[in-house]
């Protein structure tokens, strides 16, 4: 291990002469060598890439996983930030050193060996001649083309297990949802990256593999998979054409005459065991529910033998959550999902299906996170009426929302500037608006009401609270990470993230509380993007209700804990004013005011798409996506922000179809 | 119907080991874990008088402690027993309390709060990718070299479920970068797992039928790219560890433990984690694992503690918040009492496992260890940990602190304690010889 240690010390100093030559001058592996990986401790990369808060700046980092040609293309590109004439006057040396105002605050200490490795690289740089300048900027030019990723295996989520062995086997169990959770990865819980089958799932998929093929024939073949008489429990002939339809609807696609012939042998085994044809069958069904061809998604791209069956797949799993049907299967069988025009046709027929609306919803419940609300819980001396019943109610409150802009062809930036909502009685009662005519039927928020869409609606406010209190740094981080699709970078380690005590003679407000983050150094640069977007939310509280002024309790404490004494209430007024960073004019005052901000801003906008996106991949954009992206855009916007044809514009994309339509 | 030949279907139905099939009773006391001549299943191994194999468990609970209640003031062996570790009074001589360790993984600059980067660092030593840890977990690593003759190369179990819901969160134990093996947390799974009956009908079944699965993973994973190759080998992997589970049982495998009850308030933290402590003793008595995680909160966990009469908040809140105010340090102490009166629990158990000449204990080396020491600033360094059990040349009956990785810590404890020559392990680099 020592000798470890020091084989990394060697290395660093190999590296260093990498970056310079033996008479000292700087050489361009000096950037990839010295500068890349300090600018990364420095963490300038977490906010400047297209889903950081500086995504819109004129400095990107490229991607973790970029080629040397790339970061050395990176380290060049750095000329436009650099003054020729006075390197001491270059925004690459000023902003991080916050000489001038820079929004990730002071990242590199002036006057520091930091600073030095910067000024080497830009004096570098300064000291390059036209010619080499010219070079620079075509190398640039060549490494910014990138290829376009290849479609990966991807293996049923489980709430795509379950449908399937419904449509599979009429099935409705919903065994997975006793196999080990889904953890989310990026946002949602589908990243293709994160889908392992650790020995306990694969455990899990055997034993409800087993399970469900025994309830398929309990009792015969009620479901009517065997279209054959076997004319006995070994009946080559019958097995096979059992196998091949089986196996086409189970492996989604044609067998090959090999699985014909290991599947209907194991049939036969099994059959001539227990002299009962459908015990064969049964272990058909049990095995293959079990094979990677079932359980993964495998593609092989469009020109590939089954890509058309591939394709079909691809379409149902992301309109419907579940297993191709059988029209769609005949679809590929006849190669009739080869064109944009057939896609087009098939994916407008398929939106039609109540299937597709279970689908968006499930889209909508990971976006959002239904699952933060729906296990929240809440001090029941403040918040009394709040119980999993209500936060089931909330979530269903915006999915009537969400449902009704998206199958009425609503404009989908109402989903953050509506004035009215879906709310259940007792939700009208929590909000205190007037009852709906029925349960989640459409009523008008009251016209001085702050509240407005999805940002009004009980379950953001309460799945971004604390059990005693709101949290307006959550809400913040909700706004940033779900809507802008920006990541903002955590808390240093070691810093004490301790706010202010609020005691009974020094009450304070959230707002109060939150300036310690704004007056240190260390916690400014990032909580200025956040808690002046979450305290214009302060007037609702962790649950959701108005509150026009904050009530502060105090339990009076006694020697002994359980001694109660009567608590004392100090209400203090709140100031909601608020702004998001980053967006011009943004300054408002309620969630109905940042509503309106969000509906008209193109970052917002565009962070719809990429999350449609990222949940119909199963992975984050990639810079070669860029071109697909901007087009969904283009579509959602030119056709009045139509969710449906944000998904049809997707299903079309390059990225979705693994190359192009004809 | 045909009539059948060979099995009674009732029989093989009732063969499979489904949840729910079997009576429904309590945990059997400790004598359960005797053979009918009331010898131990140490006692007679098939391995004849081979030495009893070691154990290794690591033992987690998430958000860390309050130092000032958890870490004895003195080291050596007089130290005066804290307020959080009163609980393990009566093992002093069993454990030695390390204190002092230090998680640079955490410290990795990248992506995740402060809580991914001190759990990737505490399990593999290095930092977090942004999804998962950077590399396998230490009982994954010493899980390579003990657990080939078992017949669950390890066990993960877990207890509470309350948490953000993030992989790197919810999981202890990783086979690599990015590759969680998530705990099992429901009590009548786990004993399905381990003691769920099985025929030998439905074993040559289920082997036939995991023959044809492999199969059809290779053909697959032959035409496809790497990374995508990568994944179906994952599975492999899986299907193979499902083949060796179904049938390779040990000689010592019996039907004598019952099963727990199905019923019951599965958020009963404390009752769930006895039952899992339960079920991982007789795992380990019985010989079907030699590694062992047991995660009883999640990291950053969300627990709530109704039987401590604590309902205002979750634990993460408890440990930021009013922690620095009087009553916000006696909330955090009671918490990490109970946490170490769980462990505690273990501890009891596995003494009073007989085994050989002495009890499982002697046999078992147990790391007991949260992502950071004090909780609020998540602290990263100073980590306090504790060791149990009398396996290899382990000192126990006091506490120590060291100047050391939590990497130079795992290297000492599975060489020089556990006797698994793992050769290094990432953030180490040398033995912590004040322990051993």
């Amino acid at each position: 291990m020592v000798r470890k240690l020091v084989s990394r010390t060697l290395l660093t100093a190999a590296a260093l002469a990498l970056g310079t030559t033996a008479w000292g001058q700087t050489t361009e592996a000096f950037f990839a060598s010295e500068l890349y990986p300090l600018l990364h401790r420095t963490q300038c990369n977490l906010c400047h890439n297209d889903n950081g808060v500086a995504g819109r700046t004129a400095f990107q980092f490229p991607e973790d996983d970029a080629t040397a040609e790339q970061i050395a293309a990176f380290g060049l590109e750095m000329i436009e930030l650099i003054d020729r004439d006075d390197v001491l006057r270059s925004r690459l040396l000023l902003k991080p050193t916050q000489r001038i105002e820079h929004t990730g605050g002071e990242r590199i200490k002036p006057g520091s060996v930091e600073e030095q490795t910067l000024l080497t690289w830009i004096r570098y740089l300064a000291n390059l001649d036209e010619a080499q300048v010219q070079t620079a900027r075509e190398r640039i030019r060549r490494a910014s083309t990138h290829q376009q990723q290849a479609l990966s295996i991807r293996r049923l989520t489980h709430s795509q297990y379950n449908n399937t062995l419904r449509d599979l086997l009429g099935d409705q169990t919903r065994p997975a949802d006793s196999f080990p959770k889904e953890d989310f990865v990026h946002g949602f819980k589908n990243a293709a990256e994160a889908q392992g089958i650790p020995p306990l799932l694969a455990e899990a998929y055997s034993a409800a593999a087993e399970r469900a093929a025994r309830g398929a024939f309990r009792g015969g073949d009620h479901q009517g998979l065997v279209s054959c008489k076997p004319a006995g429990a070994t009946d080559a002939a019958c097995a096979e054409t059992f196998v091949r339809q089986f196996g086409a609807k189970a492996f989604r696609r044609p067998l090959n005459t090999q699985e014909v012939g290991v599947y209907s042998g194991l049939l036969r085994e099994e059959g001539a065991r227990l002299n009962d044809f459908l015990d064969g069958a049964q272990i058909v069904v049990e095995a293959m529910l079990q094979s990677p061809n079932f359980l993964f998604r495998t593609e092989h791209g469009p020109g590939s033998e089954f890509g058309q069956f591939e394709t079909a797949s691809r379409l149902s799993y992301f309109l419907w959550d579940t297993m191709p049907s059988a029209e769609l299967r005949a679809a590929a069988e006849a190669g009739k999902l080869g064109t944009a025009g057939e896609i087009d046709t098939v994916a407008q027929g398929m939106l039609k299906d109540p299937r597709a609306r279970t689908s968006m919803d499930e889209f909508l419940a990971q976006w959002l996170r239904f699952d933060r609300a729906l296990t929240a819980t809440r001090e029941r001396r403040l918040f009394g009426t709040f119980n999993p019943e209500l936060a089931a109610a909330m979530t269903e409150e915006t999915r009537q929302l969400f449902g009704y802009l998206v199958w009425e062809g609503r404009d989908f930036r109402e989903f953050f500037s509506a004035d009215y909502t879906f709310p259940s009685s007792a939700l009208a009662e929590l909000y205190a608006m007037r009852q709906p005519p029925e349960e989640y039927a459409k009523v008008p928020y009251p016209a001085d009401s702050g509240r407005a869409g999805v940002l009004g609606q009980g379950t953001i406010l309460t799945l971004t609270s604390s059990p005693s209190d709101t949290s307006p740094t959550g809400r913040g981080l909700f706004v940033r990470e779900h809507f802008l699709c920006q990541q903002v970078p955590p808390p240093p380690p070691g810093v004490n993230t301790t706010l202010p005590m609020v005691t009974e003679s020094k009450p304070l407000t959230n707002r109060q509380r939150l300036e310690i983050h704004l007056n240190s150094a260390p916690c400014k640069s990032c909580h200025m993007l956040i808690d002046p977007i979450g305290v214009g939310f302060e007037q609702y509280d962790a649950i959701g209700r108005n509150r026009d002024q904050l009530t502060l309790t105090f339990q009076k404490e006694g020697e002994d804990d359980d001694e109660k004494k009567k608590p004392v209430e100090v209400k203090i007024d709140l100031d909601t004013s608020a702004h998001v960073q980053g967006i011009e004019n943004s300054d408002f005052k309620t969630p109905k005011e940042l509503g309106k901000i969000l509906a008209n801003d193109p970052t917002c906008q565009r962070c719809v798409v990429k999350q449609l996106f990222r949940y119909a991949m199963g992975r984050e954009e990639k810079a070669a996506d860029q071109p697909a992206i901007d087009a969904m855009l283009a579509r959602f916007q030119s056709t009045g922000f139509q969710f449906r044809e944000l998904m049809i514009a997707l299903v079309k994309s390059e990225p979705f179809m693994g190359g192009g339509l004809e | 119907m045909s009539l059948r030949k060979g099995i009674d279907r009732r029989r093989f139905l009732q063969g499979v080991g489904l949840s729910g099939t079997a009576i429904r009773v309590g945990l059997p006391a400790l004598g359960a874990m005797f053979n009918t001549n009331g010898t131990a299943y140490g006692a007679e191994t098939s391995r004849g008088t081979a030495p009893i194999e070691t154990r290794f468990v690591t033992w987690f609970n998430g958000n860390g402690i309050i130092e000032k209640y958890w870490i004895p003031r003195d080291t050596g062996e007089a130290y005066e027993i804290t307020p959080c570790l009163r609980p393990l009074a009566r093992f002093r001589d069993d454990f030695h309390v390390i204190s002092g360790v230090d998680n640079p993984g955490a410290r990795v600059p990248g992506p995740g709060n402060g809580h991914h980067n001190s759990m990737s660092g505490l399990v593999s030593g290095l930092g977090f990718t942004g999804r998962g840890a950077g590399g396998a977990s230490v009982d994954q690593a010493i899980a390579q070299q003990l657990g080939k003759e078992s017949r669950f190369r390890s066990l993960q179990i877990g207890v509470c479920q309350e948490s953000f819901g993030e992989s790197i969160q919810r999981n202890m134990s990783w086979a690599g970068r990015d590759r969680p093996l998530p705990p099992e947390m429901i009590p009548h799974r786990l004993f399905d797992r381990l003691f769920g009956s099985k025929e030998e009908y439905w074993i040559d079944r289920k082997k036939s039928i995991l023959d044809a699965v492999s199969d059809d993973a290779k053909k697959l994973k032959s035409d496809l790219d790497h990374n995508d190759q990568l994944r179906l080998d994952e599975y492999l992997t899986s299907v193979r560890s499902l083949e060796r589970s179904v049938a390779s049982l040990p000689p010592e495998y019996s039907q004598v433990v019952e099963q727990p009850a199905e019923g019951g308030d599965l958020k009963d933290w404390p009752r769930i984690a006895k039952l899992q402590s339960d079920l991982l003793v007789h795992a380990l008595a019985s010989r079907q694992t030699r590694v062992a995680s047991y995660m009883l909160t999640k990291c950053q966990g969300l627990s709530r503690f109704p039987w401590l009469g604590y309902t205002n908040d979750r634990h993460h809140g408890y440990t930021h918040g009013e922690v620095e105010t009087p009553k916000g340090q006696r909330i955090m102490r009671d918490i990490n009492r109970w946490h170490v009166e769980e462990f505690a629990y273990l501890l009891a158990k596995l003494k009073a496992t007989p085994e050989g000449a002495g009890t499982l204990l002697d046999h078992t080396c147990v790391l007991f260890q949260h992502e950071h020491a004090e909780a609020n600033p998540h602290k990263n360094n100073g980590l306090a940990m504790i060791v149990a059990g009398h396996v290899g040349s382990l000192k126990t009956g006091r506490h120590t602190k060291v100047t050391g990785t939590v990497g130079d810590l795992y290297m000492t404890l599975a060489e020089e304690v556990v006797g698994a020559k793992i050769g290094g392990f990432p953030s180490a680099d040398k033995k912590l010889t004040e322990i051993v």
